[in-house]
């Protein structure tokens, strides 16, 4: 069977190399896979973003959600700490783990909802305690 | 101990009472002297022991209050370990420990990552005065939810200086006063210039006391000088970041054809510089080429007119001569062919 890259078949690929030591990684426009993949996963932290995916059935797609499993490498180090938008981007991906989550997400309201939430926490998070 | 002590008591006293009968009897003898020497020495002895014996007392004393104090110690101590075992496993934990060796890092890399996403986890202080988050209903604009997050200054600064602009324009020129907090912001800027451009002593009889507001630049113009003003925040990518970003413009690539594997703009843009860059080279290259051929044309053609000339020239040097003047009536006229013949004609004659 050809393993197309929105196939679920396609090899378990294993994290990007890092940028300090990926300097000959194939570029695909002109951007490593780390490139990528970290706009990506960061990416999914907006909330309008999941809700365009989800209308558009990537989140209800084997090989997307094995991939957005595959995604989770960005909550360990070493590649942690290039996220610059960690707080949400990981929420994120920890919530899109959830087959719930990823049907529910297709509610614009439930994004409406996640936007509120997540600038209203990112205004005052830091007047708690 | 205390028994010991009385009987040697006793004894001192019977010791002494038979001294005193004896000697009441006036009967002294060196048996009785010498028994009450014997119990005086004895009673002192164990006197000498009685006082030991106080002393290891009190010392067993003082031990036993040490003991005590440091049983208390010992007591506090334990009772602070479990409360400080208790406090700590009442600090929360993450459910998920961190399996795997532990990633080390410096405080240099803590801080320059706190630098570097601290302008995506909190918003500038400038940028949320004054909005109320809870104001905003998520139920009443889901179509677009953009426009309702916009934390703005501006509502913040529209108010104090406004209305002192309006107060001073009102009492010191003495208008009849339409302008009111409803006026529009630009009505109002306008209106003010001219207060502060009143000669100086006018202004100094009209309003002695400035108005605070003085100093500021007019409401219209504020936005140009505030970095913050129109300034959003979001704690994730913005829908626009997304659009500009290296996975569009990968898109973009697809959508046009190419396939972006192994492809780099930048890499193409150089190599068809490179060959721009070649294709002037060879132009130059061939346009020098050319025009050394025909340089070198040039002077073969002289060379060659120069070698013809001299080979006439030793032929005879009439001809030469003839030649030479030839060429130069030939400058002078362009007619030249119809006077060559004549002028030959001439020179022959000469020569004739």
């Amino acid at each position: 069977m050809e393993s197309g890259p929105m196939s679920v078949d396609s090899a378990a690929l294993d994290p990007p190399a890092l940028p300090e030591d990926g300097a000959n990684e194939p570029k695909y426009g002109g951007h490593s896979r780390f490139e990528l993949e970290l706009e990506f996963v960061q990416s999914l932290a907006n909330p309008q973003y999941l809700n365009y995916l989800a209308s558009r059935k990537f989140l209800t797609n084997p090989a997307f959600v094995a991939y957005l499993e595959y995604l989770q490498y960005w909550t360990r180090p070493p590649y942690l700490k290039y996220l610059t938008f960690p707080t949400s981007t990981l929420k994120m991906l920890e919530l899109l783990q959830q087959e719930k989550f990823r049907q529910d997400i297709i509610s614009p309201d439930l994004a409406h909802a996640m936007i509120m939430e997540g600038m209203k926490t990112a205004v005052e998070w830091h007047r708690e305690g | 101990m205390e028994q010991d002590l009385d009987s040697r008591f006793e004894r001192l006293e019977k010791a002494l009472g038979n001294m005193i009968d004896a000697l009441a009897k006036n009967n002294p003898s060196d048996k009785v002297a010498e028994e009450l020497l014997a119990a005086e020495a004895d009673l002192s002895e164990s006197l000498k022991l009685l006082e030991t014996h106080q002393n290891n007392n009190a010392r067993i004393q003082q031990l036993r209050q040490e003991t005590s104090l440091l049983d208390t110690q010992i007591k506090d101590i334990a009772s602070s370990l479990w409360n400080m075992r208790k406090e700590l496993k009442a600090v929360p934990t993450t459910s998920n420990p961190p399996n795997g060796a532990k990633h080390q890092f410096t405080t240099a890399e803590l801080l320059a990552y706190a630098r570097r996403i601290s302008r995506n986890t909190l918003p500038l202080p400038g940028v949320t005065n004054g909005v109320d988050m809870t104001a905003t209903q998520p139920s009443t604009q889901p179509a677009d939810p953009e426009d309702s997050f916009r934390l703005q200054t501006q509502p913040t600064q529209t108010q104090t200086p406004n209305a002192s602009f309006n107060f001073s324009f009102n009492s010191t020129v003495g208008t009849p006063a339409p302008l009111s907090a409803a006026t529009p912001t630009t009505t109002t800027a306008n209106d003010t210039q001219p207060t502060t451009q009143l000669p100086p002593s006018q202004q100094q009889q009209q309003h002695p006391p400035k108005p605070p507001a003085e100093d500021k630049l007019p409401q219209h113009l504020q936005p140009a000088v505030n970095p913050l003003h129109d300034a959003t925040f979001h704690p994730w990518p913005t829908e626009a970041q997304i659009r500009s970003g290296a996975l569009a413009s990968i898109q973009r690539l697809a959508d046009s054809g190419i396939d972006p594997k192994g492809y780099d703009p930048a890499e193409e843009e150089r190599k068809l510089k490179e060959q721009e860059q070649a294709r002037k080279e060879a132009e130059e290259r061939a346009r020098q080429e050319r025009e050394a051929a025909e340089r070198r044309m040039r002077e073969e053609r002289e060379r060659m007119a120069r070698e013809r000339e001299l080979a006439r020239q030793r032929e005879g040097g009439g001809g030469g001569l003839e030649r030479r003047e030839s060429v130069a009536v030939g400058r002078a006229k362009p007619k030249q062919f119809t006077f060559l013949g004549a002028d030959d004609d001439d020179d022959d004659e000469d020569e004739d």
